[in-house]
């Protein structure tokens, strides 16, 4: 794209620099060309820009010092954590300043009595669930990503993973928010007693991509440990089985820990990965987890296994170990690593289906694949109907990445047809935006982007993203129609 | 409501919007959204005339995919309707509601109004995965969509929950939904001391069970939950309520443990019901809330851990208590002998301030159209309230919905 042929560091004012190293430091800074590469893109490698500067704050008084700075010289600012995000959602579009939490990663309290945890946004997800660990307490949502992305990653994103079929989303388990919003004013959101009167501001600021603010500390909920559970690994013939048998367990009223499938191309690199002992023969396996009381564990667990039998399953094995639970979840976690094995480069979607017509979205991802000459490898979060089809290409040969961005436009299409939605969990970012007027009507978008008016009024922060209305100055030449096609050059 | 209002009852959403679209472009005449009208005297008196919008026959379903556990509906339809669609399917909303006969689930979703079961299956905001509202211009807005996961857009359904129809009046709603439990049971057991409750509600959280009802009530109001449930149940002390859904064999396995825990706390006596009891015993704690012609019913909400200490205040006080203890939320029917706005306040501030102290705030649910005017109904003022004034204005700019009701979103 043009904009990447100015020289990064170069756009934005000396002042302004001078202003940011007062707040932060020199060591709070970037902003040499070559360092600011790695802060390019997130997890969604299809779109690239360059910030022109990225600070470091430590406090929240530093957010709001380095807002007020970035208002005063009318730069735009996106804030970031660990940049795992799917969906361009740290994409710095117009450049500017990107404000990564990273160095705000205190656990503050933590409260078992009352159930909450305050920490700062830049901690790291999976550090929360060790600090807790032997207090028989945790924090539920578990994204894929935990061993790296943020809490305030999460909430921005409204973060899912495996366990939160039964256990709820991020927002589920936030209890209350400080941010510094847009204007650089702090604004303390619910609580840990939650909110008692008027709007449940905390529900609307997760899931809000960034571009309510920034978020400085997190308040949340945490939940006690099941007391027991049982893992699972149903093996499958085909891809069609197995999501027979999804649609069997949740039609049968039975709400499990997790259900994640992968498909035999994920299984292969997995496989040679981590060693586990996946069949390599199978069309599909279930990675499926009860959680609950030890009475109750295994009876859950049989009907799951007998539905599992109806729709023709090979074999249903046990984790017999906590080692070979804890194995068999790193091989589902870890999965995105191993798709590095089977490509250069890959793109995943995101869409969402009524649980009931996975099997239908799935014929036709590999009808589409096979259609635009693109493999795509499935590893997904079945019970709640999320799909995550990984398109696998390099991203060197600019032609195969318009068929990956023709594919991943038919399948997001086809999840709206089925009534579902482009995205469960990796959020809209500047990937999804086209699919907007899609999903929303006219109206829809104009009251959304009225209430994001009240909260970013400048659209100075995170311009660009979610909402396909809202352009920042200076943005126009941004496509918005499909922001795809300003792929990395 | 006010004296001259007149009120409309659409027969479609589509009506509906027309009447909003109208009222905005011609006189601007305020709008009071009602479902079931069991909780218009929350908030303050309306002071402008205006119209009464009836939901009353926005009742059909639009869909319910029964496989998928999701069902999309109307809002003005009955919870007891509702819930009755959803039993002959083995499914539940599990939101505990008062008054149900009466309430709408539109009414339900704006008032966020929730029961014992909050504890263990959360609020109204865990299950609207879906909703369509009109705004004050007339705009007819959606979010979410029909699957139970879904982060595209903002997320409206949150703000729409407990937002008391003063943003735009909710026409429909699509929840996620939850199995019916094969077996619910309560344990009843009065205890001698508030103290000895906090210190069994401390170590049920190490329990072996797994409770979804952690209900606290003193002794007026034990009193009054055993007779609307017409059970004899013992009421000589603070009573604990433990409420246990699941198969028959987790809950029989649960009441055996709890039984073993708690007469390590005290041998008292320790009342088990089960089936048709158990639904009328969860029934009258629903109703608590409600059933009372007390001068004043408060809700507080603040730290589990401070929240007997706020009850023992408020025993003290000679208020009737109800407290979901689990989640740090009390309710209190203030005594006859509250006569005066002045004796409501004196009454009210030490429980204020233990509410503030226990990082939480204290709400007026009903009380006297003439007392609302001088009391902080919403509570102390929050640091979020500016944004909430600014999200009124972006969506009723001309204060059409609910004028003067609700202090949070209104500078007046
Ligand atoms: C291998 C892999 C597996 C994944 N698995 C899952 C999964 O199972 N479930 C899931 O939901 N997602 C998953 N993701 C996506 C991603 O990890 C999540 O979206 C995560 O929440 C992002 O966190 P982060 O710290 O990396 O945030 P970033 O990627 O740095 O930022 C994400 C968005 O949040 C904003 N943001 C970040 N911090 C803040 C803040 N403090 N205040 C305001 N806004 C902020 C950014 O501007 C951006 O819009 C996966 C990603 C990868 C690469």
């Amino acid at each position: 794209m043009t904009t990447q042929t100015e020289s990064p560091g170069n756009s934005i004012a000396a002042e302004l620099l001078d202003g940011f190293r007062e707040i932060v430091g020199d060591e709070g800074l970037l902003h040499n060309a070559d360092e600011l590469l790695v802060y390019e893109c997130d997890g969604y490698i299809v779109e690239k820009k360059s910030p022109d500067v990225v600070v470091f704050p430590t406090t929240t008084e530093q957010v709001v010092a380095i807002v007020r700075l970035c208002n005063k010289f009318d730069v735009p600012f996106v804030p970031r954590g660990a940049g795992t995000s799917l969906s361009g959602g740290c994409l710095p579009v117009g450049g500017g300043v990107m404000i990564t939490l990273t160095r705000m990663r205190q656990i503050l309290e933590i409260n078992l009595r009352d159930r909450y945890a305050v920490v700062e946004p830049g901690l790291v997800n999976v550090h929360l669930t060790q600090r807790l660990k032997d207090t028989s307490y945790h924090y539920a949502p578990d994204p894929s990503s935990q061993g790296a992305c943020t809490i305030g990653g999460n909430v921005a994103t409204n973060s899912g993973g495996p366990h939160t079929l039964k256990y709820g989303v991020t927002v589920n388990h936030v209890l209350g928010i400080e941010a510094v919003l847009p204007d650089g004013s702090v604004v303390e959101l619910g609580g840990p007693a939650g909110a008692v009167g008027g709007y449940d501001l905390t529900g609307l600021f997760v899931g809000s991509e960034g571009t309510f603010g920034i978020c400085t500390k997190v308040i949340v909920r945490l939940t006690r440990d099941p007391a027991a559970y049982r893992t699972l690994l149903g093996v499958f013939e085909t891809v069609a089985d197995a999501t027979q048998a999804i649609s069997g367990i949740i039609g049968a009223g039975i709400i499990p820990a997790a259900l994640e499938l992968m498909d035999q191309g994920i299984v292969g690199a997995i496989e040679e990965a981590y060693k586990f002992g996946f069949p390599l023969d199978a069309g599909a396996v279930l990675l499926m987890e009860v959680d609950g009381l030890e009475v109750a564990v295994d009876e859950e667990a049989e009907r799951m296994v007998k539905i599992c039998n109806e729709h023709g399953a090979r074999e249903v094995r046990r984790a017999t170990s906590e080692a070979e639970r804890q194995l068999l979840w790193k091989c589902r976690k870890q999965a995105f690593g191993a798709v590095g094995r089977l490509s250069p480069s890959y793109c995943t979607q995101d869409g969402v289906v009524p649980r009931t017509r996975l099997p239908e979205i799935l014929e036709f991802i590999t009808a589409t694949g096979q259609e635009h000459g693109i493999r795509i490898v499935n590893v997904f979060h079945a019970g709640d109907g999320n799909i995550h089809p990984i398109l696998l290409f390099d991203e060197r040969d600019q032609e195969q990445i318009d068929r990956v961005m023709k594919a991943s436009d038919a399948i997001l299409s086809k999840c709206l047809e089925l009534g579902g939605s482009v995205t469960g969990e990796h959020g809209i970012g500047v990937e999804k935006i086209g699919f907007m007027d899609k999903m929303f009507t006219a109206e829809d978008l104009d009251v959304m982007a009225d209430i994001r008016l009240v909260f970013n009024p400048d659209s100075r922060c995170s311009p660009a993203k979610m909402l396909p209305t809202a352009g920042a100055c200076g943005m126009e030449h941004i496509e918005r129609d499909h922001p795809g096609k300003q792929a990395a050059s | 409501m006010h004296q001259t209002s007149n009120e409309f009852a659409p027969a479609s959403q589509g009506e509906l919007q027309r009447f909003v679209q109208e009222n905005n472009s011609g006189e601007r005449l305020a709008i009071y959204p009602v479902g079931g009208r069991t909780s218009l005297n929350f908030g303050r008196a309306a002071t402008r005339p205006g119209s009464l919008v009836s939901l009353a026959k926005l009742t059909q379903t639009v869909d319910y995919p029964v496989r998928d556990m999701t069902i999309t509906v109307e809002a003005g339809i009955r919870m007891d309707e509702l819930a009755a669609l959803l039993r002959e399917q083995g499914q539940q909303l599990p939101i505990d509601v008062a008054q149900s006969n009466r309430a709408t689930l539109g009414g339900v979703v704006a008032t966020n109004a929730s029961g014992p079961r909050r504890y263990g299956l959360g609020t109204m905001r865990d299950y609207v995965i879906g909703l369509t509202a009109i705004d004050a211009a007339g705009r007819m807005f959606h979010s979410g969509g029909r699957v139970v996961k879904n982060v595209a857009g903002y997320d409206l359904c949150k703000l729409m929950v407990g937002s008391l129809g003063s943003l735009a009046i909710i026409t429909q709603l699509t929840l996620k939904l939850k199995p019916l439990p094969e077996s619910t049971v309560l344990l009843w057991t009065p205890f001698n001391t508030f103290a000895e409750i906090d210190s069994a509600l401390n170590d049920l959280q190490e329990s072996s069970a797994r409770p979804v009802v952690l209900d606290v009530l003193n002794t007026s109001a034990a009193k009054h939950v055993s007779a609307e449930a017409r059970q004899d149940l013992p009421c000589d002390g603070p009573v604990l309520v433990i409420g246990l859904e699941g198969t028959a064999r987790e809950t029989a396995w649960q009441v055996e443990k709890l039984k073993d825990e708690l007469h390590r706390k005290q041998p008292g006596e320790i009342v088990v019901t089960e089936d048709e009891p158990a639904t009328r015993l969860l029934q009258a704690l629903t109703e608590f809330p409600t059933a009372s012609d007390a001068p004043l019913t408060f809700q507080a909400g603040l730290l589990p851990s401070k929240t007997l200490q706020f009850i023992e205040q408020a025993t003290s006080q000679n208020i009737a208590v109800q407290s979901h203890a689990g989640d740090g939320l009390v309710i209190g029917h203030l005594p006859d002998m509250a006569s005066s706005v002045e004796q409501v306040v004196e009454l009210l501030k030490p429980l204020r301030e233990l509410a503030c102290n226990g990082r939480g705030n204290l709400v007026v649910l009903n009380c006297d159209a003439d007392w609302a005017k001088d009391l902080p109904i919403m509570g102390e003022p929050e640091p979020g309230w500016p944004l909430m004034q600014q999200l009124k204005k972006a969506l009723d700019p001309h204060n059409i919905l609910n004028p003067g009701r609700f202090v949070f979103c209104e500078s007046t």
